[in-house]
């Protein structure tokens, strides 16, 4: 007999997500990002569409440009994803929390359930709203915006886009499992999206054209492509990769979680 | 029942705690008294299973903390550090303890009126006071109506009416049965709270009784005024007692009874005007107890010349 149930857990879990600032602002910051971005990157090259070059016309992509938010956005869900954990360590909340539940891979799987839920619904719903935003700001003026939801590629570019986002959260948040505190966790994932494309960029080209795939900010731009840039997987291969890269890293998170002294 | 079985653990190159051995038992305010860094915290944070030790174990009525099916209503605790968000108010930082342990959120205001920080429930805990800080505590560890309480260092912080408030807390949680176990740094506050002190330094057990029991450990001093105090003096070295002169004539004698410090005067041929034995306080015996076993000792400082 257990009063302790992943249910009770993931009910507490919720309380302390929507009860402070920091996971709260995350969640705005990341959605008016995203949204915000949107507006302003369609309506920009809405403005200059007549100054582009034939080539870049050609090439456009209405769906992802829409998307483009993403760039940014994933550094808030990143953040968001971190704090949840390490804010726990630097209150010293953990303590609190593992005398209440002692299970503590129950703790994980409750804080992943909570995040996951928030962050794939909020970035679903953004995502479409973004999308949306795109369509009404090219339509009519774009030849080749022909994009409607109902074709299959830019459909599965906006559900990956939420997809990533989410993906990205857990990333933050299995950091977080282990390196503990704020500054290294947020710098780590910083690191991953921003500067690991960088050091890439520096290596000769043979070894960069293998490499770049698998950086994760290129892995999100292959996920929410309608078809996919030069150099990186296709879309159901990335996000399988990346998949991997957030459960190898939550495995590793959960596993240290466990045995650390708290 | 709370029972420390050989505990060991070690942090790097320190050994926080050596070979612990003890119990503690329901129905009595149990002190935990040692100086900082004797390794107090650490027992606590092992029978709570937060950390893990690297021999022996700890347990609470026969199960190891991580076995409690519903820990909250079995065992509360406040630690020493602080343990709530500081964003947070103190009435969500109890709502979602409550809800883990799927206790009504009823209790939370329940808690917090015994705490006395209804008031401020929905205050940030990064506002709060120290003192403020240990009530919420205080309160997080009612939660549950465990049978068991553990408080790390309570009255850190805590103005003189809330230092009677708990001590009287304890006194009615032990008088309804229940296992409250208390740890202390300071040997007077002990004295007025414990029934029974379990004494560690160093992260060794050094003893365990009730207070009486400790005082009587330790001899207590003789004084004794006489009309030839260095003859006097000479007599009880005689005898191996040791005779320190304090005021006017006075001697302070340790190592002998009253007895036999009288019966020396006697055969020196002293006339004694006053002989009164003197009780070794609770501080003494701790001092004493602990003298080598001091982590963070502080060397006298000498008056700038």
């Amino acid at each position: 007999m257990s009063d302790v149930t992943f249910l009770s857990v993931t009910r507490s879990e919720w309380i302390k997500f929507r009860s402070v600032r920091s996971t709260v602002l995350g969640v705005i910051i990341f959605v008016v990002l995203t949204v915000g971005l949107s507006v302003l990157i369609t309506t920009l090259i809405h403005a200059h569409w007549n100054q582009m070059g034939a080539l870049d016309r050609l090439t456009f992509d209405p769906v992802s440009t829409s998307l483009g938010g993403i760039s940014l956005a994933q550094f808030a869900v990143g953040v968001t994803g971190s704090l949840f954990i390490t804010t726990e360590y630097s209150s010293g909340g953990i303590r609190s929390t593992l005398t209440a539940v002692p299970q503590r891979r129950r703790v994980v799987a409750a804080k992943l359930a909570i995040l996951s839920g928030v962050m794939i619904v909020l970035s679903e719903i953004v995502c479409f709203v973004a999308f949306l935003i795109g369509q009404a700001v090219f339509s009519g003026m774009i030849p080749a915006s022909t994009d409607t939801l109902s074709n299959s590629s830019d459909l599965r570019a906006v559900i990956l886009g939420g997809v990533y986002l989410t993906m990205l959260a857990a990333l933050g948040f299995a950091l977080g499992l282990i390196l503990r505190q704020s500054p290294a966790t947020i710098s780590t994932f910083t690191g991953l999206v921003l500067l690991v494309p960088l050091i890439i960029f520096f290596l000769p080209t043979s070894i960069q054209d293998t490499l770049t795939r698998y950086e994760p900010s290129a892995l999100g731009r292959a996920m929410t492509a309608t078809t996919p840039p030069d150099l990186t997987f296709g879309p159901w291969i990335a996000t399988g990769v990346l998949a991997l890269y957030v459960a190898v890293v939550l495995a590793v998170g959960t596993e240290l979680f466990a045995r650390r002294d708290a | 029942m709370l029972a420390i079985d050989h505990l060991t653990k070690r942090y790097g190159s320190t050994l926080a705690v050596d070979d612990l051995s003890f119990d503690v038992r329901p129905g009595v305010v149990t002190g935990f008294l040692g100086p900082n860094g004797s390794g107090k915290s650490t027992t606590m944070r092992i029978i709570l299973g937060l950390d893990h030790p690297d021999k022996g174990s700890a347990s609470i009525d026969g199960r190891p903390f991580a076995e409690l099916g519903s820990p909250l209503r079995e065992v509360g605790a406040l630690l020493d550090a602080k343990a709530a968000h500081p964003g947070r108010s103190a009435r969500n930082h109890l709502r979602a303890l409550a809800a883990s342990n799927q206790i009504a959120a009823s209790r939370v205001d329940e808690v917090l009126a015994f705490a006395g920080i209804t008031a401020v429930a929905d205050k940030k805990v990064g506002q709060f006071s120290m003192g403020m800080c240990q009530r919420l505590g205080i309160a997080a560890a009612m939660l549950g109506d465990p049978a068991v309480l553990m408080f790390d260092e309570p009255v850190n912080g805590l103005d003189p009416e809330g230092i009677r408030w708990i001590r009287e807390s304890f006194r009615t949680l032990a008088d309804e049965g229940r296992t409250v176990f208390v740890s202390s740094h300071l040997m007077s506050e002990m004295a007025l709270t414990a029934d029974e002190i379990v004494v560690i330094g160093k992260g060794h057990f050094i003893t365990k009784g009730t207070v009486d029991d400790l005082t009587a450990t330790v001899h207590g001093t003789v004084f004794v005024r006489a009309s030839d105090p260095t003859a006097l003096a000479a007599a009880l070295a005689a005898r191996r007692g040791v005779a320190t002169p304090i005021n006017d004539g006075g001697l302070s004698v340790s190592g002998l009874t009253s007895d036999e410090v009288g019966e020396a005067a006697f055969a020196a041929g002293v006339t004694v005007y006053e002989l009164t034995p003197q009780r070794a306080s609770l501080e003494e015996v701790f001092m004493e107890l602990t003298a080598d076993s001091v982590e963070y000792g502080g060397a006298k400082l000498e008056p700038h010349a």
